[in-house]
């Protein structure tokens, strides 16, 4: 069946546009592509899917909440820089901006890593989509990939936009761009890192149940309580210097201990500058909890079918 | 194992399936031609593990599979892409259309976009779903969810398409339309076809060859025809005494019963045709017919899990059929 994409008929003819015609099956002799066409496929309707698009519209609303939540913030600087000098802007620069963004960006990966997992679990879609040319692994990644293109249009998103703001708010923004390319740079190592941690995390987690809410609740309940416990080990052990290790087991302080190194912010006010953590360990780390994260996915999805 | 030749479709070569002490597939060993293809055997006879150890979806204990002439154990996403496959459970998603599940499902298997979302409306059409196919499928009945399975499993024009239990929960009606359906898969579309079922009418009414599973042993895999000729009863009616002719049956070694009139027993080799007929000179009674009588596949299948008796035809013996 197929519907009439010839020319269109003169007013007196009588064939209408879209008449369905049953051509029956055909034999299908055209392109057929491999797995990572397949692994695109699936991130594409992956983001879609995290994004509520061919879904009901009670699905659009959380994402739509989120994404102005996000960039509200970023919007009202840029416009107040048409108004106010770039000079007295000291006080509203990326970090206070990230600050802001935190508690969207835990929501965000709260709702997303299950609408990501939970359905093709709960509904059993894995065992078609595991009859198609994509491995377990395929899939993972393609899952990962899709969670981490959508977390980073909240992190790396909003400070984008503020960077553009200041360039164009800028005398010269040709050389406000050239001047701070260090930033925008900084700007996206952190987007990238950041979306793929907070991603493959949430995504671990939505792992091992079908119902998204639970998957939610365990992921927001989890870091608050690892935030939580942190604190409290890190206050019980009192001046120790080795108690800044602590931001190793809380997600929301490692971001934040992982920004400070980024962007070179005074630690003075940290709660865990006690330890000055050199860069490349944060970044094993990060490493180490994404490939565990991962793995973790991995070993789950060789028992499903 | 070696390729398989192209006039077989798959073979297993001690394919053997176990988990922990419990098998599911016990050294199966089968080779088989391009045909409607039956999976017969009781829930829990280990249709479902060799279908998925076809897809290349788990990992044999021991033995090894060759799919469309290819190992299953290295070329599992070659073999994907050519293979269709409509599981039994509900797989599909609620809150997504029918159209727009397919085409995904399309562009998986390796098709563009352009191609895949029109393939998923002509086979959507193709399979009896028109409009509804707009509709989100939480709204589907029974019967037209698995016509949404079985358009997802050929929307990539799939040279082998795997159904296990196509008209699990549908009403009478719909099991007709859905054969028809599948018939049509094979006869007009070419696509080989292997019908999991517990239902032995489904697979009398849609296959050619037919494999079938009792405990996760291979019972049978033969031609239906063949296998019906086989293991078809011999009719015999005379005039003059039944118990004289089943004694003097006996005597030649040929097990018979009597069904009200008439006497049924086996027999495929002229020497025991010949012996049924000195039977009934010994019996002094007139013999007024000697004619087979087919069984139909529930007898066969009845028959051979019983009685595990019936021959697997060997690779020379399809061969020489012409399979």
């Amino acid at each position: 069946m197929a519907t009439n994409q010839g020319p269109g008929p003169t007013a007196d003819e009588t064939l209408p546009y879209g008449e369905i015609f049953d051509r029956g099956y055909q034999h299908y002799a055209g392109q057929r592509n491999g797995r990572a066409y397949a692994i695109r496929r699936l991130i594409i309707y992956s983001i879609k899917r995290g994004l509520g698009i061919k879904k009901r519209w009670t699905s659009k609303i959380l994402p739509i909440i989120l994404y102005a939540l996000a960039y509200l913030p970023a919007l009202i600087i840029v416009a107040l820089l048409a108004f106010i000098p770039i000079e007295d802007f000291d006080g509203l620069g990326f970090d206070s901006l990230y600050g802001v963004l935190e508690l969207v960006i835990l929501i965000y990966a709260s709702a997303l890593a299950p609408e990501m997992l939970c359905d093709d679990r709960r509904e059993r879609t894995l065992q078609l989509y595991f009859s198609r040319p994509l491995t377990r692994l395929d899939y993972i990644l393609s899952k990962v990939i899709a969670m981490g293109i959508l977390m980073s249009t909240v992190i790396f998103g909003p400070p984008l936009l503020l960077f553009l703001g200041l360039t164009f708010a800028d005398d010269s923004p040709a050389r406000y761009l050239v001047d701070h390319i260090e930033d925008l740079l900084k700007i996206a190592s952190y987007g990238i890192l950041v979306s793929v941690f907070f991603g493959a995390l949430s995504l671990s987690i939505a792992t091992f149940t079908t119902r998204k809410g639970v998957a939610a609740a365990i992921f927001i309940i989890g870091t608050i309580m690892l935030q939580g416990i942190a604190l409290s080990f890190y206050e019980a052990i009192g001046e120790g210097r080795w108690r800044g290790l602590l931001v190793f087991i809380s997600p929301p302080d490692f971001v934040d201990s992982l920004r400070r190194w980024l962007f070179r912010v005074d630690s003075q006010n940290s709660m865990y500058a006690s330890l000055d953590i050199p860069g490349a360990f944060t970044l094993v780390w990060l490493a180490v909890v994404i490939g565990g994260a991962m793995y973790l996915m991995y070993r789950t999805y060789l028992q499903e079918d | 194992m070696a390729t398989a030749p192209a006039d077989f479709v798959f073979e297993t070569d001690a394919f053997r399936k176990a988990y922990g002490s419990i098998v599911a597939l016990e050294a199966l060993s089968v080779q088989v031609p391009r045909a409607a293809i039956g999976l017969l055997g009781a829930n829990g006879a280990g249709k479902s593990t060799l279908i998925k150890g076809l897809l290349g979806l788990l990992q044999p204990t021991s033995g090894s599979a060759v799919v469309l002439g290819m190992p299953v154990a290295s070329q599992g996403p070659l073999i994907r892409q050519r293979i269709g496959y409509m599981p039994e459970s509900d797989t599909l998603p609620n809150d997504v259309t029918a159209s727009d599940f397919v085409g995904h499902m399309a562009e998986i298997s390796g098709l563009p976009p352009r191609p895949a979302r029109q393939r998923a409306n002509d086979v959507l059409y193709q399979v009896g779903l028109n409009e509804e196919r707009y509709r989100l499928m939480r709204e589907f009945s029974t019967g037209m969810k698995q016509r949404v399975k079985l358009a997802q499993a050929i929307v990539h024009d799939p040279e082998l398409v795997f159904l296990d239990e196509p008209t699990n929960g549908m009403d009478p009606q719909g099991r007709d339309e859905m054969l028809d359906l599948i018939r049509k898969i094979h006869n007009e579309l070419g696509i080989t076809v292997m019908l999991s079922s517990h239902i032995l009418g489904d697979v009398e009414r849609v296959c050619d060859y037919v494999i079938m599973l009792d405990s996760g042993r291979l019972v049978v895999a033969d031609d239906v025809t063949h296998l019906r000729q086989t293991t078809a009863d011999v009719v015999v009616r005379i005039d003059g005494s039944i118990p004289d002719l089943l004694n003097a049956l006996g005597k030649r070694g040929i097990e018979a019963t009597q069904q009200g009139s008439e006497v049924l027993l086996q027999a495929r080799s002229d020497a025991e045709f010949d012996a049924v007929r000195d039977a009934v000179v010994e019996a002094n009674a007139a013999l007024r017919a000697l004619q087979p009588r087919e069984l139909s596949l529930e007898d066969v299948y009845i028959r051979t899990v019983s009685g595990l008796d019936a021959p697997v035809a060997t690779q020379d013996q399809v061969a020489a059929r012409g399979d």
